[in-house]
């Protein structure tokens, strides 16, 4: 993920356009810049890395097809961010049709909580970071995600995730407080023993 | 930086250096020093720390060697110039492909007239190992005067031209799908390499290896011409002298966009490359069924042109349905299954009217 931080915005924006005129160069750099960070994005949703990558292959495709209706896209992040999010959540209902996996809710049989199990070599972190995030509902650890990990703003999160600014902000703000209450008990017999440790 | 001292947990979760070092590594040193500067900063920060690793959740990384062969792959299917990208939605064990071949045999009808049918296509008599024990065989002649669509025992499809004919066991041996015709058909066959697929127009025999192509084999001409779209196709003589004297029988393997001419009385074979795979005026010869969020009635409306069907459906139902797809030369019915399992249908053939039902697309 880290080759894909660090390139400017305006040169990302520059090269966009040139996409957008027909520029394979540039549509190769903006696959290869977002890639990751869309494929991590998209285990948010599916265990099936597989489908993923395809839909990542359907998302890149469109765009070099409809490249030329695209140049007035400028937060270029978020529109690829909310392009992965419809295209997998269309396929995750699509597939569930065809496994015969009736559910009410679709949106509900989208990120299993086994996605969302952290990968610590501290167990014990690794428990209660898991049940901390586990106890908040899926579109609030989406929310979460986009701001902190993503650094999308909360317009931003608005757009990819079809919600309102003010939805956005509530899921956040609800979100990172209960997240905090959840930690915050055995945080501090953790940092204490830290704080021992160092002195 | 320098407020950090005075930071609280919330200030932390949003300061976007912190945030890199926790998700990044970046920075590592200064922070370690941070911490051992300032002990009561310590339980904010592991908090923090935590809570932005939670809202992380597992880390799933993808290399960055995949990352590069799979925008390479992406590049790749990029087409050159204006040729318009399709997205493959299918994977690739859908595609149970298919061969298509077109025969045509034009005025030969006469030729044949007063002779068994038969007798005189199918080389089972000739080649003498199930004489006892014939299948039944089914006859279909069109005699329409448009296209009318064969369904064959093993799920392969025939459009028959006017006055073209077709004859085929009711099921086919288990080592071979053996059928006979004449007249101008095109044909999509079933890929089974267990069980090959051989077309048997009057002395040429067609052997398909799990391909598309055509056929024209008009019994007036002493020629007979057939064109490979996709795959491989083989072609030999039926010579029955040849087969009784166990001599090798000379075959013709032909590639995409490759022509052979079967003179018929010669049996002599001459390849040669041509631009188009066509030969009979059938606009699904050339067809791809290429689609890009096509309204469902219109897919519809392309099948039923194409293979003379009558497809029977509830407009209404289906008005938010588009169908994104390349179907390739799969037969009707395989491609009707892939549009109904898209859209979250059913079709039921009766009486050579399909009927589609559909709960609807959201």
């Amino acid at each position: 993920m880290k080759h894909s931080e660090r390139l400017p915005e305006t040169y990302l924006i520059s090269r966009w356009q040139q996409l957008c005129k027909g520029d394979k160069s540039a549509f190769g750099e903006i696959t290869e810049h977002n890639y990751a960070a869309l494929y991590h994005y998209g285990t948010r949703f599916t265990a099936d890395r597989d489908m993923i990558k395809d839909c990542l292959q359907d998302l890149f495709l469109e765009i070099w097809e409809k490249r030329e209706s695209l140049s007035y896209i400028s937060a270029i992040k978020p529109y690829l961010f909310q392009s992965l999010r419809n295209n997998l959540i269309h396929r995750v209902r699509r597939q569930s049709v065809f496994s015969e996996i009736k559910d009410n809710d679709p949106c509900d049989e989208l990120s299993p909580e086994s996605d969302w199990i952290i990968n610590e070599t501290d167990q014990l972190t690794a428990n209660r970071l898991k049940k901390a995030i586990e106890s908040l509902p899926k579109r609030q650890k989406e929310a979460l995600y986009l701001k902190y990990y993503e650094n999308l703003s909360y317009d931003e999160i608005a757009s990819v995730m079809g919600l309102q600014r003010q939805a956005v902000a509530n899921y956040l703000q609800y979100g990172i407080q209960k997240l905090r209450e959840y930690l915050q008990h055995a945080v501090i017999s953790l940092a204490a023993s830290a704080f021992l440790f160092w002195y | 930086m320098n407020n950090y001292k005075s930071f609280e947990v919330r200030d932390w979760l949003e300061d976007l250096k912190f945030q890199r070092w926790v998700y990044h590594g970046e920075s590592d040193d200064f922070w370690q020093n941070f911490l051992r500067d300032n002990p009561l900063q310590v339980a904010n920060i592991e908090l923090a720390k935590e809570t932005l690793l939670s809202v992380r959740g597992e880390q799933d990384l993808i290399s960055e060697k995949e990352v590069k062969y799979r925008v390479a792959r992406i590049l790749e299917a990029i087409p050159n110039e204006e040729k318009e990208p399709f997205l493959p939605w299918w994977s690739g064990n859908w595609l149970r492909v298919a061969a298509i071949f077109l025969v045509m045999t034009g005025f030969g009808m006469v030729f044949f007239k007063g002779k068994n049918f038969s007798a005189q296509f199918l080389p089972l008599s000739s080649t003498g190992i199930r004489d006892n024990q014939k299948p039944q065989m089914l006859e279909v002649v069109n005699k329409t005067s448009t296209i009318r669509l064969v369904n064959l025992p093993d799920g392969s499809s025939v459009i028959l031209k006017k006055n073209a004919r077709i004859s085929y066991p009711k099921q086919f041996d288990k080592d071979k799908r053996e059928v006979s015709m004449t007249g101008e058909a095109f044909f999509e066959v079933v890929k089974n390499p267990e069980q090959p697929f051989l077309v048997y127009t009057g002395s040429m025999v067609t052997k398909v290896k799990g391909t598309s192509f055509s056929i024209r084999a008009n019994d007036e001409d002493e020629e007979v011409k057939l064109v490979v779209k996709t795959g491989i196709v083989e072609v030999s003589a039926n010579d029955p002298d040849r087969i009784k004297a166990h001599k090798e029988i000379r075959k013709i393997v032909l590639k995409p966009n490759e022509q052979v001419t079967f003179n018929r009385k010669s049996l002599s074979m001459v390849t040669k490359m041509v631009a188009q795979p066509v030969l009979i005026d059938l606009s699904v010869e050339k067809q791809d069924f290429e689609f890009k969020r096509t309204p469902l009635n219109e897919v519809f409306a392309a099948l039923e042109k194409t293979y003379g069907l009558t497809i029977r459906f509830d407009k209404a139902a289906v008005s938010n349905c588009t169908i994104t797809a390349k179907l390739g030369d799969e037969p009707v019915t395989e491609k009707l299954e892939m549009i109904c399992a898209v859209v979250n249908a059913k079709f039921e053939s009766r009486n050579g009217v399909i009927s589609v039902t559909s709960g609807g697309c959201e």
